[in-house]
């Protein structure tokens, strides 16, 4: 019976992929653009983004508090030597901090935000030697005159050697440690497999004990058997918080902003603003062209009739200053090319009319 | 950002200014720790009968307790395996030894070549030296594709070879990196042989240091050859062949699969080069059993696990991980949920430290009073006697709970021998032989079902029983069946293995002086048939001769009958037993895809609302903007239109403004509506940011494929089903 459970987990699984496939395939696919959508102004949609009513606020609160229960058992946990792992839905930053700033008062807790994009974890590990090497010194005096204030400074060390003296011996009495509490420890800053090797290289040292928060379903995918079961040594917790992800999701892109031709006739109409008045005015010429001609092949523009048109304003003197230009249009992707029937190379630029004449409105 | 952090008890939040740095420094530790620690202890000791107090030390106990118990478990466990590969570890003693002694042979002969400053040599002298060129290599075959079972074997490896006068080194996969090169394995080599880091190694430093080391073998220990880059590998490989001379290095490879790994690794040439010896360590399952046998077998009065997480940590170990690594940190996991749930926990530190349970005596922290309150809330004592325990009892009973569990698992292993001849694995029995439900009746039964099979059918195996009845009555039967020689052999285990326990150990050597006695009186009636339990007799009727092995296998069901009971019907067995597999799988194997999933597709049962569950899982506008987004998600195939999507969405945020006909399948009652206490109008601009939030919060959990540039309407599903 039991395996009867198993299989049908998987082909249940495999039915419902082939299902949305199905459905995604069979069923006339939708049209529907996202332009359909009535956008509104960017930065009135950021004002609002800022400013969204939280739902449930009351049963989240409750949420997060009844966890509060439960801070002695993860402290205990993390005394016997284990890691904590938090998942579930919400933002856990704040309940881990909170945690750490309420139930960790023992110890030198040390942050490190990954969701952040970039995080140096040689100086982390300085960090934790320096936290480490006070603790120490309040702890036993005695024992550390044999020890001098080392030959180096930790910050000039190498990993290794740090490594080392976060898992050295220092006491008998295993209970002086400094705790990392990692915010998204499969964020962007932390998600290559070298910086997940140092960390659980770093959660292994004896003097070191982690509480880690994950957020994407395919994290554990982040770490082979031996990181899991010896190094990170993980204790899971379902902690869903239904917070929402402000600061984790700062560097994420509005779906609504990102695609929409709003934003492409904004960044568009700022690099033009960057460039010189005679490059704007080629990219006029173009923009003038593709407006009068709607058809899918008028609208590509050869490239000898823009080199004459452009000539007889003045506006070049050479096909060399032209393709210059043009260069700097194709870098920004405000044109696209490609060769006709003839041979002959045809300029686009990749935007709806509308948005082209918007932007032209712009620029003038 | 933080709606749930009560600020008078916590200290003020960082700011967001740290909120953007990598890493800062959330406190100090408070330099007070260790002197409160000890005050407190000393101060309130002998009045510690009030409440806040014996919590925090509760805590400190249970802390020592873990450590006791998980010291003794873990020192066990090594024990066991270092046995295990004690054998193989001696052989390869040896064939160090005899390879260094060949490679010094060679030297001696060339003393000329070898004190050069530099190794390398002209023709003549390659030919010379010839043979000795070759570097000594034992493969190790592991018989695991679970390299992290093996990290402990090759550490004890080394240990053991350090201890017969080797210097060694370990190195693993990741010292061959293709990043680092040669010179990656070289530093981490040096570090581990010199004790010093430098930033520019060389052979020659080692070779100096080698000059020094007064003639030991040096043994280099690669964990996991086949995970290694193939060119760094041939490098380092040709790296030490021309240094073999100066440096005679003799390399031990763990390789998970067979010799034809390594050909595949390593270029011909360098194969060649190689003077390669095999040996073979035990298999995960070997390992498995030795562990369980240990731990959870001689071991049970200090922890014991039921039904559930033994079947639980079967089937993991089977079909999902298959690491003896995973098993020994489930025990971890357990016995600290045990110490920490059970409040007389701190008892086992007694029943692990000595023999003979004081476990109530107070050098503890907690009050008598405490203690005695405690006993009697245990369920097992509630059931069995009456509430009047004083400590005399509490004694006896405890010292009861451990010869109940001392006799179990010798009748447990005395059928594992049994089943030994059936190739049983001790995992398999183990988890059968524990009963989930009191089994007064199915005693019974395993006599009635043994009858029928003796009468029925001589099938030695399993076929017609149910698994768990099956096992033991084929035991009964094989015992029946087996020849003397065998019987005998049988008996002087059982013999072995029962010495710790009077009860079983006095009979098997009764049955023992009969067997010899059978050899010479094959027609010899019984005579202390009379002084048996009548129950056995019953089977003795049939058969006019009861035969020795008739005999045995009356003793054995005996056993079987009188002592595999569960532990759960004992007297203060929660002291020890554990059975939360929930509890303990959540802890062990968190499942982040079905769980996070679930959350959404939940979440007022988290939030444990009441305006959210009523359209019975319908996306209602008071739910959780990215939880009714992900629900409007399963409508969808494996590509979703995000101007669709956005379209729903905003119906159900609005709802209240729309006509019900339009949407016949949410609740259509006006008066729910009059309840909601959305804005009646929301903007636009709400609207488009609160989907922006969703979207983005459901990029985090990576349940979605962002738009690409060929799809730009549309976002892609990654998950299907929970």
């Amino acid at each position: 019976m039991e395996l009867n459970d198993v299989e049908e987990e998987e082909f249940g699984f495999s039915r419902n992929y082939f299902l949305a496939k199905e459905l995604g395939g069979s069923g006339k696919k939708s049209a529907r653009k996202l332009s359909d959508i009535n956008l509104v102004d960017e930065q009135e949609l950021r004002e609002a983004y800022a400013n969204i009513e939280p739902k449930h606020e009351k049963e989240i609160n409750d949420l997060v508090r009844s966890y509060k229960n439960s801070y002695s058992e993860w402290v205990g946990v993390l005394r016997c030597g284990f890691g904590l792992l938090m998942y579930g839905f919400g933002s856990k930053k704040a309940l881990m901090e909170d945690f750490a700033s309420t139930a960790l008062t023992d110890y030198s807790v040390l942050v490190i935000n990954g969701y952040l994009q970039s995080i140096n974890l040689k100086q982390v590990a300085a960090t934790l030697a320096e936290l480490l090497w006070d603790q120490l010194k309040i702890q036993r005096k005695s024992t550390l005159a044999n020890h001098p204030k080392n030959q180096q400074p930790f910050d000039t060390r190498s990993m290794d050697d740090l490594i080392s003296f976060l898992d050295g011996p220092h006491l008998e009495d295993d209970e002086c440690f400094v705790c990392i509490v990692v915010n998204n420890i499969d964020g962007p800053g932390l998600r290559d497999s070298e910086t997940q090797q140092y960390l659980a290289r770093l959660a292994a040292c004896s003097h070191i004990r982690m509480v880690a928060s994950i957020d994407h379903v395919n994290a554990p995918l982040l770490w082979d058997k031996k990181m899991v079961h010896t190094q990170f040594n993980w204790y899971w917790y379902h902690v869903p918080t239904y917070a929402p992800y402000k600061i984790e999701g700062m560097f994420f892109p509005l779906i609504l902003t990102h695609t929409g031709s709003a934003q492409s006739v904004k960044t568009a109409s700022i690099v033009l603003q960057s460039l010189t008045p005679n490059a704007q005015n080629v990219f006029k010429v173009l923009a003038d062209h593709q407006l009068a001609h709607s058809d899918e092949e008028g609208k590509w523009m050869p490239f000898n009739n823009l080199y004459t048109i452009c000539r007889e304003r003045f506006l070049v003197s050479s096909q060399i200053t032209l393709n210059a230009h043009l260069t700097e249009f194709k870098d920004h992707e405000l044109v696209k090319t490609r060769r006709n029937s003839d041979g002959e190379d045809c300029l686009y630029i990749p935007l709806t009319s509308e948005a082209l004449q918007k932007l032209v409105q712009e620029i003038s | 950002m933080a709606p749930a952090v009560d600020p008078s008890s916590s200290p003020p939040l960082p700011t967001a200014e740290s909120n953007l740095q990598p890493f800062y420094i959330l406190h100090k530790a408070s330099p007070s720790k260790s002197a409160a620690k000890t005050r407190r202890r000393i101060d309130l000791s002998p009045k510690a009968s009030d409440g806040s107090t014996e919590i925090c030390d509760d805590g400190n106990l249970r802390l020592e307790t873990f450590k006791s118990l998980w010291s003794n478990t873990e020192s066990i466990i090594k024990d066991v395996l270092k046995n295990l590969n004690a054998n193989v570890f001696d052989e390869i003693d040896k064939w160090v030894h005899v390879s260094f002694d060949a490679i010094r042979a060679c030297r001696s002969s060339d003393f000329s070549t070898s004190t050069r400053p530099y190794p390398i040599m002209n023709n003549a002298s390659i030919a010379a030296v010839g043979a000795s060129r070759q570097i000594f290599t034992a493969l190790l075959f592991t018989k695991n594709m679970e390299f992290v079972d093996d990290i402990l074997t090759f550490a004890d490896l080394g240990v053991h070879l350090r201890s017969h006068g080797c210097c060694v080194a370990n190195l693993t996969s990741l010292d061959f990196s293709a990043k680092n090169g040669v010179g990656g394995c070289l530093k981490t080599l040096l570090r581990q042989l010199l004790m010093v880091s430098i930033d520019a190694p060389d052979m020659s430093i080692l070779a100096s240091w080698y000059t020094e080391q007064d003639e030991k073998p040096l043994v280099i220990i690669i964990e996991d050859v086949e995970r290694c880059c193939g060119s760094v590998l041939n490098d380092f490989i040709i790296m030490l062949r021309e240094w073999v001379i100066k440096v005679p290095i003799i390399l031990i490879l763990g390789v998970a699969t067979t010799v034809d790994a390594l050909k595949n690794i390593l270029s011909s040439n360098t194969y060649l080069d190689l003077s390669v010896c095999e040996f073979n360590l035990g298999t995960p399952a070997e390992r498995m059993d030795a562990v369980l046998e240990a731990v959870l077998l001689k071991n049970c009065e200090t922890f014991s696990v039921g039904k559930r997480v033994s079947t639980f940590l079967r089937n993991y170990f089977i079909r999902h991980d298959g690491t003896l690594t995973l098993f020994v940190r489930a025990l971890k996991i357990a016995m600290v949920q045990h110490i920490h749930a059970e409040p007389l926990s701190f008892t086992l530190r007694k029943l692990v430290d000595e023999e003979g349970a004081k476990g109530f005596e107070s050098d503890s922290i907690l009050s008598r009073e405490t203690v005695r309150k405690r006993v009697l809330d245990l369920p097992s004592l509630q059931r069995c006697c009456q509430p009047s325990a004083d400590y005399a009892d509490m004694l006896s009973g405890l010292s009861e709970l451990k010869r109940h569990c001392k006799l179990w698992s010798s009748t447990v292993m005395c059928l594992y021998e049994v089943g030994k001849y059936h190739k049983i694995t001790l995992l398999d029995l183990y988890c059968e032989t524990l009963e989930p439900e009191p089994r007064n009746s199915s005693a019974s039964d395993y006599t009635r079902l043994a009858k029928d099979n003796t009468i029925s059918s001589h099938n030695h195996h399993l076929v017609g029983c149910s698994q768990s009845e099956g096992y033991v009555v084929w035991a009964f039967q094989k015992v029946r069946d087996l020849p003397p020689v065998e019987l005998c052999k049988l008996l002087n285990r059982w013999e072995m293995l029962t010495r710790g326990t009077t009860e079983i150990h006095e009979k098997v050597k009764e049955l023992q002086s009969l067997t010899t006695c059978e050899e010479n009186r094959p027609k010899r009636e019984p005579t202390e048939s009379s002084r048996r339990p009548t129950a056995r007799n019953r089977i003795n009727e049939k058969t006019d001769k009861p035969t020795v092995n008739e005999k045995v296998a009356t003793f054995l069901q005996c056993i079987v009958r009188q002592y595999i009971q569960p532990i759960e019907s004992i007297p203060f067995n929660e002291i020890v037993f554990f059975n939360n597999v929930d509890k303990l799988q959540t802890a062990l194997v968190g499942d982040p895809r079905r769980r996070i999933q679930t959350d959404l597709l939940e979440s007022n049962k988290f939030l444990k609302c009441s305006c959210c569950s009523k359209n019975g899982g319908a996306p209602v506008p008071s739910m959780h903007n990215t939880s009714m987004m992900y629900s409007l998600a399963q409508e969808h195939g494996d590509l979703i239109n995000l101007s669709e999507w956005f379209h729903s969405f905003k119906a159900i945020v609005s709802q209240p403004t729309l006509p019900a006909k339009k949407r016949p399948r949410m609740s259509p009652s006006p008066r729910k509506r009059k309840e909601s206490n959305e804005p009646q109008n929301k903007s636009d601009a709400t609207i488009q940011a609160e989907f922006c939030r969703a979207v983005m919060e459901l990029q985090i959990t990576g349940l979605l494929r962002m738009p690409s540039k060929r799809r730009p309407d549309y976002v892609q599903r990654v998950a299907f089903g929970l």
